[in-house]
């Protein structure tokens, strides 16, 4: 044998290699999907949004991300809105851990300096995705962020790829398995009229929301 | 082991590493691209909303004009520039120059602070320091006697002018030089002596008969905006339309839009306005004019026959003010006063500039050593000066120079101290549009660089320093001294703010006498010369903003460059062709530029347009500031671009105290060299295609009605409803009806619960109305984030050619609307005056059966159910087939990158990236581009129908370039909607569609010019 066939196979592996390439694109691998980074204040959403029978506060998520049912960007909270409460006597936390963190925030208010957070949710810059037009189809925040109520670290909880996407463009949301997937009981909100039981079956795909997938939805 | 002993191929340790290599690529890829940072604000601003565009009412302060505009302003950035609906002047439109505002605001190349020139270089300094600096050589000023200092500010109307003039008093300074070089003084002058008012407005829709004698009034010869307006309602009546006479050496953009052209000797003007008027002999008009009696005489006659007529005259001969006279007192006989000419609502920021003369007397007095300070404002002597006048040996003589420009121009080069000033969008202030109305111009961001402050402030500073004028500036800002000129105070000024205008008037300044005419003409050579403002770029104001340079001039096509326009005629006679370089020598000097063959222009003229030739006055370093390197000779943009033709021109003023530029003589000689044409133009004729076509007047109403689509009349414009391919289109199948449903047709199915199927966006473009001034293209670049690719800098890394404009003549523009511009009649060799020009707005068809879509292998290009083809970026993997297909070439490659930070190529060095439009993707290499029919502006419109709960109103959005157009020629809307105007214009008799018989069904439908032919003129229809 001669060097040279030795390296015949080396086409091969590069077609393996691509291939694994395409097939982990396709499974969706690429996504940072659990991404879950530390924040420069560790926030506790439970405190805040979680439900009240759950020693949270109950905040809608508007009241903090208060452009999601009006503009494309969901807005991430003013320093001064967190300083409304969080000012220097007012509440200032009941467990040493969580002291530290609102000191944390007070020298942030206190010096002009807004909160460098670490970004978890993103699409590519090709994508245009409107907060405004999901939020007003009434779909839960939960269905793609999962329960950040619960969520003593918030990470990426949806893949946010396109086949994620375009499922529910094309098979419609349900607005009963968006209350579940919010952590609602069907029967229990107050948001389905119509819903008498809480064994119903979903409801069929004919009143399911669904969405154009065609490209130029999204991309431009 | 040996090699031998191994059967075959890759050892197994081999193997594992070339396995692990790979699956180190595959988790290398599967990190997806950092997500960065969240940062908030520290406390919400109130009435915006993250992510919602805000708008703010302002004045455009390009030129002399000041258009209201609207400027759309994203997370605190301004965005977007398009007209006032509400102001007298742009009525909503806009003009290039306006909407090139942003770049700038946003000029890589800007002063970020202020800087003193100490021992031959520039260093920066702090505030304090300069103001204590400042002050202190007023106050040794005014010890000595300050009556000789001298302030040159650009002109700008409004309040302003006075403030500055009290200050100037209260240091004991004569009052300011307000200089605009682009003003027509002449005409500024006999339209004060006939009419009373600087610029009347000029009433096209009311006249019979249009004529003007030079001017140039739908690009640059006065307020452009509104006269385009104005002019295009005159041309949209269609058969009614007033006939237009064009009298010129050189057929400018208006002459190209005029029915007839009189090719007039330059000069010679006044003697045919002389005949017109009834004072003067036909023969001894048509002797020195170089036009046959007869022609002179029909135009008399028709000119006697219509009632009203309009004469207008902007020469820039050195007898432009009797012209201006004798055509103005034309006016007042033909009974235009009052109809065609109106004074109620004339543009009021044509009043109060300085003469000329009076700038050179200035410059005199510089020279002998007896101004001992000096202040410029926005001007650029030492560019826009001719070079005879020897403006830097004077000014070197003024002991003391302060320069307030943001950029690195000329003339600040030559100062001692530069204090920049804010740009007029981060900045107060007003301006007189009309005798009764003012408009208003406010901040609509904070300042780009937080270490430039608005001269008005400066002024204001050093007022409070001095212990004489201190209780003159009670307040720091110029805003409160503002209000104080509002009757209302504040709250009249808050909601004057809303509108951005307001009734009342600005006194303008008191203009000074008319002095002595100076000099004389060159008259070496054997060539009449002509120099004219660019309509793009101005008096070279312009040069510095990547949208102007590539734009291509309306009338040559040719972008980055200077060129020496020429009849074929004498292109021949010289032994020139198409970019060889020739030399004009005048005795003030000479340039060499390309030469370019031109129809429009006599065979004894040759023509140049101002605005490029930036170069380094003084050869100072290339300074470094901060992260910025600031490159003198007005910055990247413009430096090295071009020559300057006011190297040759001699400095002579007209009897009104203008420059003149006409009627030089020079000599026009072949250099042997040849040099790149950077021009976007392929053929200026037609060849058959019927791509623009006219109909002439008298025949609209015979016309038999065609359907404009072949198949299915009732569907004419909506193919969009069916599918895209080829065999449906065609009729086929026939648009979906209510027995298909049911049927599996995805998409297409007009009973969709999505609603997808129930649009069809389409475009009308009347190009009886379209001038081809090019402000759509503009508009399209600042809308869609558009790169400029003319950069020396912008070309491949590997055998680069590092010339400004060579990557337009390669091609590589990315321009996804342009303005085509073909010649009907005459030839291209033999001069006759007897052609016409068309303008054609080409972008994508958005055909309904579409060539791009069925080439593309990755299906990167369809067709969306409203009607669009898509484009899509991610998608694209740049085979380029479809742009092979698309019979009307509208779709650019990405050829090298523009859009990435990281490369050369880049288009938006930062600050410029911060006017990108954030709801269109900045597309990246390698990737094809075209008109997207601003779909983002669709996506908005029914994000906000959607949020409001209701159905989209007909005409309640449209696209960028429809916005800006000032002749309103561009309609875009849903053509499945009847009561959208664009449905209702697609029906119109004169519609057509280019490449009809491709069958490609557009959705951009073409309305056919209307000639007007002289009864003594063939028709080229």
């Amino acid at each position: 044998m001669t060097k040279r066939r030795k390296w015949t196979a080396i086409p091969g592996l590069l077609a393996l290699a691509a291939l694994a390439v395409m097939l982990s694109a396709y499974s969706g691998a690429s996504s940072s999907q659990g991404h879950g980074p530390a924040q420069p204040i560790a926030f506790p959403h439970p405190k805040h949004a979680g439900a009240v029978a759950d020693g949270g506060l109950g905040l809608n998520c508007v009241y903090c991300h208060y452009a999601a049912n009006k503009s494309p960007d969901p807005g991430m909270p003013a320093v001064g809105t967190c300083i409304g409460c969080h000012a220097l006597g007012a509440v200032a936390g009941t467990t040493p851990g969580g002291q530290a963190e609102i000191k944390k925030l007070q020298a942030f208010a206190a010096s002009n300096k807004p909160v460098p957070w670490e970004r978890i949710h993103k699409v590519p810059e090709y994508v245009h995705f409107p907060h405004v037009r999901h939020v007003n189809a009434g779909v839960t925040c939960q269905t793609c962020h999962g329960q950040v109520q619960k969520m003593d670290r918030v990470y990426q909880y949806a893949s946010l790829n396109m086949g994620w996407c375009v499922q529910c463009h094309v098979n419609g949301y349900d607005p009963q398995e968006g209350l579940k997937a919010a952590g609602y009981a069907p029967a229990t909100s107050p948001a389905t009229p119509g819903t008498t039981s809480a064994n119903t079956t979903p409801t069929p795909s004919a009143e399911k929301k669904k969405a154009r997938y065609d490209c130029a939805n999204c991309h431009y | 082991m040996s090699n031998d002993t191994k059967a075959s191929g890759v050892k197994r340790r081999d193997f594992l590493k070339i396995l692990g290599a790979g699956t180190a690529a595959v988790s290398a890829a599967a990190c997806s691209e950092p997500t960065g940072k969240l940062i908030p604000y520290l406390v919400s601003p109130d009435q915006t909303v993250p992510g919602v565009s805000t708008y703010y009412a302002s004045t455009c302060r390009e030129c002399a004009a000041g258009c209201g505009i609207i400027v759309e302003t994203r997370d605190g950035r301004a965005i977007k520039i398009e007209g006032n609906p509400e102001h007298p002047l742009s009525r909503g439109a806009l003009c290039a120059r306006g909407q090139s505002a942003l770049q700038g605001l946003y000029n890589p190349d800007r002063f970020q602070g202020p800087m003193i020139k100490q021992a031959g270089e520039w260093k920066p300094i702090t505030w304090d320091d300069a103001l204590s600096i400042v002050g202190q050589k007023l106050g040794e000023v005014r010890a000595k006697g300050a009556a000789g200092a001298v302030f040159i500010n650009q002109h700008e109307s409004g309040s302003f002018p006075a403030f500055l003039d009290a200050w100037l008093g209260g240091f004991g300074m004569r009052p300011h030089l307000s200089v605009d070089f682009e003003a027509d003084q002449a005409a500024i002058e006999a339209h004060r002596r006939s009419y009373g008012v600087a610029w009347p407005r000029f009433d096209f829709a009311q006249a019979k008969l249009i004529v003007s004698i030079g001017a140039d009034f739908l690009d640059g010869w006065g307020a452009s905006v509104p006269q385009q307006l104005d002019f295009a309602d005159a041309r949209a009546k269609g058969e009614e339309a007033p006939r237009v006479v064009y009298v010129g050496a050189r057929r400018s953009l208006t002459g190209l839009n005029a029915d007839q052209w009189i090719p007039a000797i330059p000069g010679s003007e006044l003697a045919i306005v002389n005949f017109l008027a009834g004072k003067g002999d036909v023969g001894a008009a048509a002797q020195q004019s170089g036009v046959t009696a007869n022609v002179l005489s029909a135009l008399k006659a028709e000119l006697d026959a219509a009632r009203p007529a309009l004469v207008v005259a902007g020469t820039r001969g050195a007898n432009a003010l009797d012209v201006g006279l004798a055509a103005a007192q034309l006016n007042v006989s033909l009974g235009a006063v009052g109809t065609t000419v109106k004074t109620a609502d004339a543009v009021a920021g044509f009043e109060g500039i300085s003469r000329h003369t009076e700038l050179l007397e200035a410059v005199t007095r510089m020279a002998s050593g007896s101004v001992p300070i000096a202040f410029v404002r926005g001007v650029n002597l030492a560019y826009t000066l001719p070079a005879s006048q020897k403006f830097a040996d004077a000014f070197a003589r003024v002991p003391f120079k302060v320069s307030f420009s943001s950029y690195p121009d000329e003339t600040t080069e030559l100062c001692d101290m530069v204090l920049p000033d804010l740009h007029s969008l981060e900045s107060w202030g007003d301006a007189a549009a009309t005798p009764s109305v003012m408009s208003v111009q406010q901040p609509t961001m904070d300042p780009v660089f937080a270490h430039t402050r608005a001269t008005a402030d400066v002024l204001i500073a050093l007022g409070q320093k001095d212990a004489a004028n201190a209780a003159r500036y009670p307040n720091a800002e110029y805003r409160s001294w503002l209000i104080g000129r509002f009757a209302g105070g504040q709250s009249a000024m808050s909601t004057a703010l809303a509108k951005g205008i307001s009734a009342g008037s600005i006194a303008a300044r008191a203009v000074a006498g008319v002095g002595a005419a100076s000099a004389s003409v060159s008259q070496q050579g054997d060539y009449h010369f002509i120099v004219y403002p660019s309509p793009v770029l101005g008096d070279g104001r312009g040069a510095n903003k990547p949208w102007l340079q590539e734009l291509p001039d309306p009338v040559t096509k040719i972008a980055w460059s200077s060129w020496v326009e020429m009849h074929p005629e004498t292109a021949a006679k010289l032994g020139v062709d198409r970019g060889d370089i020739v030399e004009v020598k005048t005795s003030a000097g000479a340039v060499r530029a390309i030469a370019i063959p031109y129809l429009g222009i006599r065979p004894d003229t040759i023509a140049m347009a101002l605005g490029q030739g930036h170069k380094s006055a003084a050869g100072m370093k290339v300074f470094e500031f901060k992260d910025t390197e600031v490159q003198w000779g007005y910055g990247r943009y413009a430096r090295g671009v071009g020559v300057n033709p006011f190297d040759a021109v001699t400095t002579t003023t007209d009897a009104a105290g203008g420059f003149v530029w006409e009627g030089m003589k020079a000599s026009l000689t072949k250099t042997g060299d040849h040099d790149i044409v950077p021009s976007t133009e392929g053929s200026a004729r037609q060849h058959g295609r019927g791509i623009a076509q006219a109909i002439v007047a008298g025949q609209v109403e015979k016309e038999e009605h065609e359907e404009h689509i072949p198949g299915d009349a009732s569907h004419a414009f909506l193919p969009g409803l069916r599918s895209p391919v080829a065999a449906d289109a065609q009729g086929e199948l026939g648009a979906p009806t209510a027995k298909d449903h049911g049927k599996d047709l995805g998409l297409y199915d007009p009973a969709d619960i999505r609603g997808m199927a129930k649009r069809r966006w389409a475009m009308t473009i009347d190009l009886a109305r379209c001038t081809g001034c090019s402000a759509c293209v503009t508009a399209c670049y600042a809308e869609n984030n558009i790169p400029t690719v003319g950069a020396a800098w912008q070309n491949a890394t590997v055998y680069a050619v590092q010339k400004p404009g060579f990557n337009m003549s390669r091609g590589r523009e990315m321009n996804w609307i342009r303005l085509e511009r073909y010649y009907e009649g005459a030839n291209d060799s033999e001069f006759t005056p007897d052609f016409e020009a068309r303008f054609v707005p080409m972008l994508c068809q958005h055909c309904g059966n579409a060539p791009c879509e069925p080439v593309c292998p990755v299906y990167a290009t369809y067709h969306a159910p409203d009607g669009l083809n898509v484009q899509v970026y991610n998608r694209c993997v740049g085979t380029r087939y479809c742009s092979n297909a698309c019979p009307y070439k509208v779709r650019y490659f990405n050829w090298f990158g523009y859009g990435e930070e990281d490369r050369k190529q880049y288009a938006f060095p930062e600050p410029m990236n911060w006017q990108l439009n954030p709801d269109v993707t900045v597309r990246g290499k390698g990737v094809m581009e075209k008109c997207t029919f601003c779909v983002q502006r669709i996506r908005e419109a029914e994000n906000r129908v959607a949020l409001e709960h209701r159905e989209m109103e007909p005409d309640e959005f449209t696209v960028a370039c429809a916005a800006a157009c000032p002749s309103r020629a561009i309609v875009f809307g849903d053509a499945a909607d009847p009561r959208w105007t664009v449905a209702q214009l697609a029906a119109d008799k004169r519609a057509y569609h280019v490449f009809e018989e491709l069958n490609t069904y557009t959705a951009v439908v073409y309305l056919k010019k209307v000639i007007h032919p002289s009864p003594a003129a063939p028709a080229h229809a």
